[in-house]
């Protein structure tokens, strides 16, 4: 079973998230696998994404924290750094990952993402180069998709 | 425990074996005058090889010299060995740039490669005894059960062997790993790695710093030889020319393409031909098939032994060469015939062409010259591959064998491992030398002419011995493996050879050095004169015995 033997760590940093949650962030595990986690973030403030709740789903793999969380978005969002499937371009997420870092702080890298997108780093070329050349129309659209698919939540 | 209280375990003290194998001219003149026999041009070889001596490393060389310069840098600089190692890493090796960037600014170095000379996380010493909390595993841990790099960020002793070993298994990054402290830009060191690590994840991750050392410095270059773990050193004033290396794994490759040995072809026509080889692939799959049909009786034939001269089965017993697939008692100079398979006679050249011009008949015409020189350049090197192999496997079952037989030493039979290695290496001369032909012009002026005239006669001669010397090695000694035959009659063996293999090579060096020159005629005068001088001297050594 998924649940047994699960590390201290994972059981204090649940305990944490749940009594001590960050401010326009929710994490929960999943019932019947602790490792697997519903996610959801709330649009920040002045961004393209206020107003907006989008469901992301987190999973600490085996490797925890030795290797980073696997994350995604499920609902759709219009931002350069996420891709149509939801994965997320995030340097601490691959290569920065470090085991000191936690769900907590991943969780607000990513909704630090959504306040500061970065177009140079792309992982929708679509969207990034959109941002670049006229980004007063992809911020509307970011909006716009906002309203139509993160509002029902 | 502090991680600056041990000193560094280095495993190079283990090896100080210095067994360098030097390949050098010396060396080779050495080989010579216990080969050659009356060969003159001893002195011109050598000024041609002065510059072209490189040395092969084992691991244990390598390690030596890298903790050599470590020390250096350690000693100049006055910090450890781990440090040195870092600074080493982050300058590829280059021993001055770490001295003259350390002292032009040792502030801005230590930052950059992440040594911190004070820990930036402050634990007084009366907290030593109290616990505090891992941040990786979240359990409770005495102060003096956990373990920082420069930083100071405290870990425990679990999570970094867990931490070292994720980063050393992920690959080379493991060498410049940092602190798991994020945005701590602290280096995780040798001595770091030695105290946390596995021993399986120590040896892995010297393997690695063994692997940068070769990597990132351009004297030094892996042999690249399938499982070999040989590097090779080229020595001063070897410069970036064509220059062949050969390995301990028998693998000889030229050190500037990396492609396979192909002296005395250069690198230009061996790139032209390999791509001409890989975009002609589909033109010339057919070639690749290894049967052909025998002359005679038509059975197909597989080439299961290296030489060109091929018998057929029982009963049809026709014996052929495998190039031309004409009679083999039309070959060699005994029977009266001319070794010529190496000409390429374009066909029917007079008379045939007369009518339109057209392209397809041209591209019929480039396509039978390339596969000429394809078949030609293909066939010595499965015959060089065969003989490698059969080398392998003289050594292995029949020395023994034979020497019970014979009763003859070891050393007494060297003459026979020394055809093979030298029917291999002319087998690798011989094929290049086809890349070679396929680029000499072939039509133009009288000196091109008799440019390729020269090289062919040249090409000819040298081939026709080799056959005769792999002929030798291969089926003659066959006779002497099962049966004990008298010392007159194994002496005579001996001679005949050893005999082959000197002028063999001496054929071969003359081809070498002819096409080293460009086939310039004062050159091919004297080489040539040199060979119709030998020729005398090789008729009496082979005369009468031929087998019959």
């Amino acid at each position: 079973m998924a649940n047994s033997n699960l590390p201290r760590r994972i059981i204090k940093e649940t305990q944490r998230l749940l009594s001590e949650p960050a401010p326009g962030i929710s994490a929960s595990p999943s019932e019947d696998n602790m490792r697997y986690f519903n996610v959801m973030i709330l649009g920040p403030a002045q961004s393209p994404y206020e107003g907006g709740v989008f469901k992301l789903e987190l999973f600490l793999p085996e490797e925890y924290p030795m290797a980073a969380p696997k994350v995604r978005f499920l609902t759709k969002i219009y931002h350069p750094n996420i891709d149509k499937l939801g994965r997320i371009c995030l340097d601490i997420l691959k290569d920065k990952w470090s085991p000191a870092l936690q769900i907590r702080t991943v969780l607000l890298s990513i909704q630090a993402l959504l306040s500061a997108p970065n177009p140079d780093d792309p992982l929708s070329e679509n969207i990034a180069k959109h941002w670049k050349t006229n980004e007063a129309e992809a911020v509307e659209t970011a909006k716009e998709w906002t309203r139509l698919y993160a509002s029902g939540a | 425990m502090e991680s600056e209280d041990y000193l560094y375990d280095s495993d190079a003290e283990e090896t100080t074996d210095n067994d360098h194998y030097y390949y050098s001219d010396k060396e080779e003149e050495k080989k010579m005058q216990n080969i050659a026999v009356g060969d003159g041009d001893d002195e011109s070889r050598s000024n041609r090889k002065a510059k072209q001596s490189y040395v092969l490393l084992k691991e244990s060389d390598i390690q030596q010299r890298q903790e050599n310069e470590i020390t250096e840098v350690s000693n100049v600089l006055f910090i450890s060995k781990a440090a040195a190692t870092v600074l080493l890493l982050h300058y590829n090796w280059r021993v001055c740039d770490v001295q003259d960037e350390w002292f032009a600014g040792e502030e801005r170095i230590r930052k950059k490669v992440g040594l911190f000379e004070k820990p930036v996380f402050l634990l007084p010493k009366k907290l030593r005894e109290v616990e505090l909390t891992c941040s990786i595993c979240y359990e409770n841990f005495r102060v003096s059960m956990m373990g920082w790099v420069s930083c100071g960020h405290p870990f425990c002793r679990d999570c970094w062997e867990k931490y070292v070993s994720v980063a050393i298994e992920d690959g080379v990054g493991c060498l410049t790993l940092r602190c798991p402290e994020p945005r701590c830009n602290a280096v995780v060191d040798r001595d770091s790695i030695d105290l946390f690590a596995k021993k399986n994840d120590k040896e892995r991750y010297s393997q690695y710093l063994i692997r940068s050392y070769i990597e990132s410095n351009k004297k030094y270059k892996w042999c690249p030889g399938a499982d070999c773990e040989y590097a090779i050193e080229l020595c001063e004033g070897g410069g970036d020319e064509c220059y062949d290396v050969c390995c301990h794994c028998n693998n000889g490759f030229c050190w500037n393409c990396m492609d396979d040995a192909h002296r005395p072809v250069d690198c230009e026509t061996v790139a032209k031909w390999q791509l001409k080889n890989s975009s002609e692939a589909h033109n010339t799959a057919w070639m690749l098939i290894n049967t052909k049909p025998c002359p005679k009786c038509g059975k197909p034939i597989e080439k299961n032994q290296g030489c060109m001269h091929m018998t057929c089965m029982k009963p049809c017993r026709h014996e052929f060469c495998w190039l031309c697939l004409g009679p083999w008692k039309e070959h060699g100079e005994t029977s009266g015939g001319y070794y010529a398979c190496n000409t390429f006679q374009r066909n029917k050249e007079e008379g045939m062409y007369n009518e339109a011009e057209d392209i397809r008949k041209r591209a019929k015409k480039h396509l039978e010259k390339y596969t000429h020189y394809y078949e030609r350049w293909a066939g010595n090197e499965s015959s060089r591959q065969q003989a490698l192999k059969d080398l392998k496997q003289m050594q292995k079952n029949y020395m023994g064998r034979l020497s019970d037989i014979q009763w003859a030493t070891e050393a007494e039979l060297k003459f026979i491992t020394e055809a093979w290695l030298q029917i291999i290496d002319c087998r690798r001369v011989l094929k290049w030398t086809y890349a070679y032909g396929y680029y000499l012009p072939e039509d133009g002026n009288k000196k091109a002419k008799s440019k390729r005239g020269f090289f062919e006669y040249l090409q000819g001669e040298a081939e026709s011995n080799l056959e005769r010397l792999h002929h030798c090695t291969e089926k003659d000694m066959h006779d002497y493996l099962n049966k004990k035959c008298s010392d007159k009659e194994f002496n005579n063996f001996r001679a005949k050879l050893s005999g082959l293999t000197t002028v063999t090579r001496n054929y071969f060096e003359n081809l070498v050095k002819a096409l080293e020159n460009g086939l310039e005629d004062t050159s091919s005068q004297e080489a040539c004169s040199t060979i119709r001088s030998r020729k005398p001297r090789k008729g009496e050594r082979t005369k009468g015995k031929r087998r019959p």
